[in-house]
């Protein structure tokens, strides 16, 4: 190696840490305990000895027995021997059991293993890749299991654990592993995962694969009936002459081969689950071994989706992924480790909810497919009539085969190099083949036979688009760095007010707030809040000219600021009650409609509140209280900043975006309102609701920002009906549809036009989100869309 | 045809013609050594000294075919850096154009085995997550093949994003 970059993982760059030597002698440290594995640990690895001696040795048996030798004297010499080996592998087996120490605690995670040679290996939470369960058979019948941890490139195993104490400590560490605090104390409570599907209890299975279909899908795939056909015609053409043991030679690796087929298609992927959890998905599998393996979704580099010739009758497809990292072999390992195998078998359905988990919002019906051209088929005769090939500003598409139809699908952001290739076949019909390389695994994204002109065009564009994907990609990770060094200096202000990440109460863009106490809470700006100590100020400002104004809301009030460990912080008043939003998540339909009447009512009382200034006017931010003398001046001041970011990212994704732009202006310019409070942000994480006497009623509105102003009192009606449908609940949509007739009731039909030119109005004012929350920049779009 | 192949605006950087050289002096000496370890056997178990001299002849013609051969293959080589990634093409009969972003580099390898040595020649290798990829420049002079490996670094470093 003469040059190097450093390693590139997603995740934080910090080495594990093996240290070999002594470790630290467990009783310096009274408080720290720390565990061996499961007692019964050495039997079950002796018993694997055995069950693998014994396999070996069968096996022996089948080869000599093809010789029509069956050598029974071979068992007077080999018992013993396999009795010392049992015996020896028992040995060394409770010898590493009984120096195997490990820890997990809220601290830290280590493991201590061996006995002349000690070894000490602590692994940071935070590089923990995937944390696996494999059940062995023998364990299983035992009920232990083994924990596997991934860390970067090395691999550590923990057996066996009890199966309800390694599932409890999978979700543990996986919770860590996400940056998440978590006490090892609370997960004690949770169910172990089941003896057959190892699912824990906050699993939803997304897809199952029912033994008969995984029997019948195999029975009916290419691989497995081409031997098939191969040995029924052998043992028919031998019998017929009667030279059966001539054949036996070649029939024995065959039938060896589709026994292996059998074990890694059947066993292997017996019982097989994909499931969603809230740490992410996992995949179970297997009859005898039972194996539980989370799919790390961000290192994901490519998906391929194949359909055996039969399979078409019954509309099956089976979906494999490239997994950076782990690229052995065709990566459909049978026994424990990882498989890229995403769904051995599934419908079209299926395969859409999963590919949609995987890539999420990737859009892959909408890609035009285009065909090679028509004289392909001199040099692809057998199947020029299946390739295709297609892309747009996210994804590159190619399909091939007839025999087996492969679809290959790569994010432009994961695309390594591209190669142009051409044969000499090829040079005369001025033909190309176009390679998109992809780390190593099952993908192999290939545009076969294009036309010359064709093949440079897609190349070259293709470093393009996979340039501008990778921008994207490490645009979003800067936002996602930021949002971890939110995290820099909370601990110590968080114990200064003896409260802790438990107590979060909720999060917005500027802003977390924890609980201190009933009737306080702490708010603590993000580090990246240009000037929060400026926003407080102008807040309190605001909030004391409302002191003598009752409007029958709780409003929030700003007790004390202050800054600490570099990070700025207020203590306001506590709102009584429940955050709305998430009270809407869990309550019924007969609940939820009072209630959001009474968010109505409260939306439409704020406007009673006094503004510090006379006409329109934005009350926080940079230069505030900042007059302006229309309604159109305001707004386009408040648009001005989030569209410097969104512009071209609107202008790629809206369809005549200059036009909607124009529409809402020339409808701003004829709305004629006398300027009243605008909270500006009215959506259900910013209200509290209580137990009235005649059900539960919204009696808080929190979080005023910089996008309260004084303007158009209409903003935060419209702003009510239309943030509810970001909600994430079931019924969210329709509960919106249902409160905007309520205001139009209310209001009159006339409402409508100003409400929909508020949904552009919010659509433009929160594109910017498309660098960080595409769930919220999917709604703006939706809006501009109306 | 040229145009498949032909960078967008640059031109082709060649190889040392010193690489020529040694292609021309392997392909002179490898399969004269090679044919001749059978001829001389069968000559000498055979006594047929015949089929020695068809061997040779046949060592001969392989070797005007490769010579001549060389340097159109030699021609065919070309890589260009340019401002994002860098374009290698080679091959003859089988023609292929390979394109590297410099942000998806992981190593620069530079290597110069013996011979290469002999004719003051060095290769360089660039690696990318992806097996596929196979990015080789071979018969660059070695201050060619230092800049060239310092030059991608650098820029590897500058376009640098993970996975």
């Amino acid at each position: 190696m003469t040059a190097s970059q450093p390693p590139q993982h997603t995740s934080a760059p910090e080495p594990v840490v093996t240290t070999a030597g002594p470790p630290p002698v467990p009783t310096a440290r009274p408080v720290k305990q720390t565990e061996r594995p499961h007692p019964l640990t050495p039997f079950v690895r002796g018993w694997l000895v055995f069950v693998a001696i014994a396999i070996g040795w069968g096996r022996e048996l089948v080869t000599s027995a093809s010789d029509d030798q069956f050598d029974a004297g071979g068992l007077t010499w080999i018992l013993p021997i396999l009795g010392i080996v049992v015996v020896l592998a028992a040995v060394t087996g409770f010898v590493a059991w009984y120096f195997t120490r490990f820890v997990i605690d809220d601290e830290e995670l280590r493991i201590e293993t061996g006995w002349i040679f000690k070894k000490s290996t602590k692994i940071p939470f935070e590089r923990l890749q995937s944390v696996d369960i494999i059940q062995p058979l023998a364990a299983r019948i035992f009920g232990l299991a083994e924990l596997r941890l991934d860390a970067g490139n090395s691999t550590t195993k923990l057996r066996y654990l009890s199966r309800g104490k390694a599932s409890r400590l999978r979700d543990y560490l996986l919770t860590r592993a996400h940056g998440q605090r978590a006490s090892i104390r609370e997960l004690d409570q949770q169910a172990a995962a089941s003896i057959f599907t190892d699912l824990g209890m906050t699993d939803q299975p997304l897809v199952q694969v029912s033994p008969q279909r995984l029997i019948l899908s195999f029975l009916l795939s290419s691989e497995w009936l081409i031997p098939a056909a191969i040995t029924i015609i052998i043992v028919v053409v031998t019998t017929a002459f009667g030279v059966v043991p001539l054949a036996l030679g070649g029939l024995i690796p065959l039938i060896i081969g589709m026994l292996t087929l059998i074990w890694r298609r059947v066993i292997g992927m017996f019982n097989f689950t994909l499931a969603e959890s809230p740490r992410g998905m996992r995949i179970t599998r297997g009859l005898t071994n039972l194996t539980s393996q989370s799919v790390p979704i961000n290192r994901i580099q490519g998906v391929k989706t194949s359909q055996p010739l039969l399979w078409k009758l019954l509309d099956w497809y089976r979906v494999d992924v490239d997994i950076l990292g782990y690229g052995h072999g065709d990566g459909e390992d049978n026994e424990s480790n990882a498989t890229s195998v995403l769904l051995p078998v599934a419908t079209l359905d299926e395969v859409e909810l999963a590919i949609g988990r995987v890539l999420p919002g990737f859009d892959l019906d909408d890609i035009e497919l285009h065909p090679s051209p028509k004289r392909v088929r001199w040099v692809r005769w057998f199947d020029f009539w299946t390739l295709r090939y297609g892309w747009d500003d996210r994804t590159l598409i190619t399909e091939q085969g007839w025999f087996t139809h492969v679809r290959d699908v790569v994010p432009h952001a994961k695309t390594q190099s591209v190669r142009i290739e051409q044969g000499p076949l090829q040079r005369l019909l001025r033909l190309a083949d176009v390679h998109v390389h992809t780390p190593r695994g099952p993908v192999n994204a290939v545009a076969h036979q294009l036309d010359e002109e064709t093949a440079r065009e897609l190349a070259l564009s293709q470093l393009d688009r996979a340039r501008a994907a990778r921008a994207a990609e490490r645009q979003r990770r800067a936002v996602e760095t930021v949002r971890t060094d939110d995290h820099q200096g909370e601990a110590e202000l968080l114990a200064a007010f003896r409260t802790g990440r438990d107590q979060l109460l909720g999060a917005g863009g500027e802003s977390e707030v924890f609980a201190i106490d009933h009737e306080r809470v702490l708010r603590l700006y993000r580090s990246r809040h240009e000037a929060p100590r400026r926003t407080a100020v102008q807040l309190h400002a605001l909030y004391q000219g409302w002191a003598g104004t009752d409007i029958g809301l709780e409003l929030p009030m700003i007790l004390d600021m202050g800054e600490r460990s570099g990070r700025f912080f207020t203590v306001d008043r506590r709102l009584s009650g429940r955050n709305f939003s998430g009270w809407l998540q869990h309550a019924d339909m007969a609940q939820r409609r009072p209630a959001l009447i009474s968010f109505l009512d409260a939306t439409e009382r704020l406007r009673l509140l006094p503004s510090p200034v006379p006409g329109f006017a934005r009350l926080i931010g940079e230069g505030a209280p900042q007059q302006f003398s229309t309604l159109v001046e305001l707004l386009s001041s408040m648009l001005r900043g989030p569209l410097e970011n969104s512009r071209t990212q609107l202008e790629r994704d809206v369809p005549g975006v200059a036009e909607v732009w124009n529409r809402l202006h020339g409808e701003l310019a004829q709305r004629s309102v006398v300027p009243a409070m605008v909270h500006g942000d009215v959506c259900p994480p910013n209200a509290y609701i209580s137990r009235g006497p005649d059900g539960p009623v919204v009696t808080g509105i929190a979080d005023f920002s910089p996008h309260t102003v004084h303007a158009d009192p209409l903003m935060d009606v419209a702003g009510a009906l239309i943030f509810l449908e970001l909600e994430p609940y079931a019924d969210a949509a329709a509960d919106a549809a249902w409160l905007e007739a309520i205001a139009v009731e209310r209001h009159g039909r006339d409402v409508v036009r100003w409400i929909d030119m508020y949904r552009r109005f919010y659509g433009f004012y929160f594109s910017n989100a498309y660098a960080f929350d595409p769930q919220l920049y999917a709604w703006c779009l939706r809006q501009l869309a109306r | 045809m040229e145009e498949l192949f032909a960078p967008p605006a640059y031109e082709w950087k060649r190889l040392s013609p010193k690489y020529r050289s040694m292609r021309q002096l392997t392909s002179l000496v490898v399969p004269l050594v090679l044919l001749t370890i059978p001829a001389v056997i069968v000559g000498v178990a055979s006594g047929r000294w015949w089929i020695s001299g068809l061997i040779w002849a046949a060592a001969i013609v392989i070797v005007i075919v490769r010579l001549s051969y060389v340097p159109r293959s030699w021609r065919s080589w070309g890589y260009v850096e340019r401002e994002d990634d860098l374009y290698i093409t080679h091959g003859v009969m089988f023609r292929s154009l390979i394109a590297v972003p410099y942000g998806r580099m992981q190593l620069v390898e530079v290597e110069s085995g013996p011979l290469e040595r002999a004719f003051d020649l060095a290769s360089v290798t660039l690696k990318t997550a992806s097996p596929e990829t196979g990015a080789r420049i071979p018969g660059l002079s070695p201050e060619e093949a230092t800049r060239l490996r310092d030059r991608l670094t650098e820029l590897g470093e500058a376009h640098a994003s993970g996975l």
